[in-house]
């Protein structure tokens, strides 16, 4: 009973990531984050290739949308294949947030 | 790198339709502005004149007919282009921009209040009994409210006092909204401009020449030819009760609850199906306080234009504005029921707390 609530869920969503759209774009969730103060200091944080990586995928997803197309399919980025590269930066900063804060009020 | 470094340069994927709303938006204030002032030439704001001179503005004035429509129907097509401009802005997710949105918000107010005190100036029966209607929502304010609006009338009912300061209004409002438009792009320029991919576009940016300075002049001719389309000026529809009885009953007929303003759409179709004042005011804050606290509802770092539960709000948001919309335009003659009216406006309402409840839940998916 579990194990099949698990596998809809998982379904669903894998379903959800691609009614969302960024796929197609060739862009990984993590590119679309809104570049508040947290996501900026992240970003600071992460190593060359992954930053340059994601500025190539901005840039092509920017094209594309500005022509109003999107990539072939077998280009699309799939659900298992999404890092979450900027996570562990982005709970770091907010981990440090949270705790400057706490100080700050003392 | 400062972002305002970059305003003078926009990204590539602006040249869409979306940003030709505003653009026309400004063309438009500068032609209401225009108009107006030739038109505040010839009118005069007094009761026992006012009508009169908009009618000699139409017949013996050269071109008053041109001018005067011109000011009349660009005020709606100015309507239409800021709520085109406001559903991008929701859907694109351009109000966590948070000075921009809020200076926009205050702008959406101070129009509707212009185009409000310039709708009564005909003196006409829709601007009688719609100055005395809306005025009359203030007395809702619990002990003030009923002094409130008897200072805001000059006196104890809508009458000249009224007439001569809601000219002064309508005068002064728009050079208000021309500098808080100034600080609107101030703030805007701060940032730089949303896109529809939400994603920072600071790498990618072109030159304002050519690309905007020709698309901008696209919207010069849409904006001029546009008003000045002689099928704008066709007779009234027979549902609608024409300004020209400047008479004022001691009632506001029946036939009256159907008009084609397009100023204040959800709130007028509620209005026809609401006589409790108290009530309407209590349910009318929820549409003013979902715009001015979207930002802040907005609880996590995804885009809303990737989050096909956004969309379906949104799509469904503007499905219930153009139902309302429907059921005031609607050609029938009769009341509105109640049940056609208050079912809408009971989803419209609903999409503040739906809102609250799917941008929270959803920042947890």
């Amino acid at each position: 009973m579990v194990s099949a609530s698990g596998r809809l869920l998982e379904g669903f969503r894998k379903w959800y990531y691609n009614a969302a759209g960024f796929n197609k774009l060739g862009l990984m969730r993590d590119d679309t984050l809104y570049e508040n103060d947290d996501v900026k200091a992240a970003l600071k944080r992460l190593p060359e290739n992954a930053y340059n990586e994601r500025l190539f995928r901005i840039k092509r997803a920017l094209d594309l949308s500005m022509k109003q197309q999107i990539l072939p399919e077998e280009q699309w980025v799939k659900y298992e294949e999404d890092k979450k590269y900027l996570e562990p930066y982005l709970k770091e900063v907010i981990r440090e947030r949270l705790e400057r804060e706490e100080w700050d009020k003392k | 790198i400062n972002n305002s470094y970059h305003w003078p340069t926009k990204p590539i994927r602006h040249l869409c339709l979306m940003k030709l709303w505003i653009s026309t938006t400004h063309l438009l204030s500068f032609l209401q502005t225009i108009t107006g002032i030739f038109l505040a030439m010839h009118y005069s704001p007094d009761i026992s004149l006012a009508f009169s001179s908009v009618v000699h503005i139409t017949r013996d004035v050269q071109y008053g007919w041109l001018i005067r429509n011109m000011h009349a129907n660009g005020a709606s097509l100015f309507f239409m282009c800021i709520y085109l401009h406001i559903g991008r802005g929701i859907y694109y997710g351009s109000y966590l921009y948070k000075e921009t949105w809020n200076t926009g918000i205050t702008l959406l107010l101070l129009t509707m209040a212009t185009a409000f005190v310039g709708y009564v100036l005909p003196w006409g029966q829709m601007s009688f009994w719609g100055a005395t209607v809306i005025t009359n929502l203030l007395s809702a304010i619990p002990y003030v409210g009923d002094t409130l609006v008897q200072w805001i009338w000059g006196g104890f009912s809508v009458d000249n006092a009224t007439l001569t300061r809601f000219f002064t209004f309508h005068f002064l409002l728009p050079f208000t909204i021309m500098g808080l438009t100034m600080m609107h792009l101030l703030f805007l320029h701060e940032t730089g401009s949303n896109n529809p991919t939400g994603l920072n576009s600071n790498t990618d940016k072109i030159p304002f020449h050519p690309y905007f300075s020709y698309k901008d002049l696209l919207g010069l001719i849409l904006n001029t030819s546009l008003p000045t389309d002689p099928s704008h000026y066709s007779s009234l529809t027979y549902c609608e009760t024409p300004t020209t009885l400047h008479q004022p009953t001691l009632y506001p007929p029946h036939h009256m609850l159907n008009q084609n303003d397009t100023s204040y759409s959800p709130m007028q179709s509620y209005d026809q199906s609401q006589t409790n004042q108290e009530e309407y005011s209590l349910y009318n804050s929820p549409f003013s306080y979902y715009f001015k606290y979207l930002p802040y509802m907005h609880q996590n770092n995804e885009q809303p234009q990737f989050r096909p539960l956004t969309q379906i709000l949104f799509w469904s948001l503007i499905a219930n504005l153009l139902v309302l919309n429907m059921n005031r335009s609607a050609t029938s003659c009769k009341i509105h029921s109640s049940s056609s009216d208050q079912y809408p406006l009971f989803f419209y309402f609903s999409k503040f707390y739906q809102s609250l409840y799917l941008l929270q839940v959803h920042s947890k998916t």
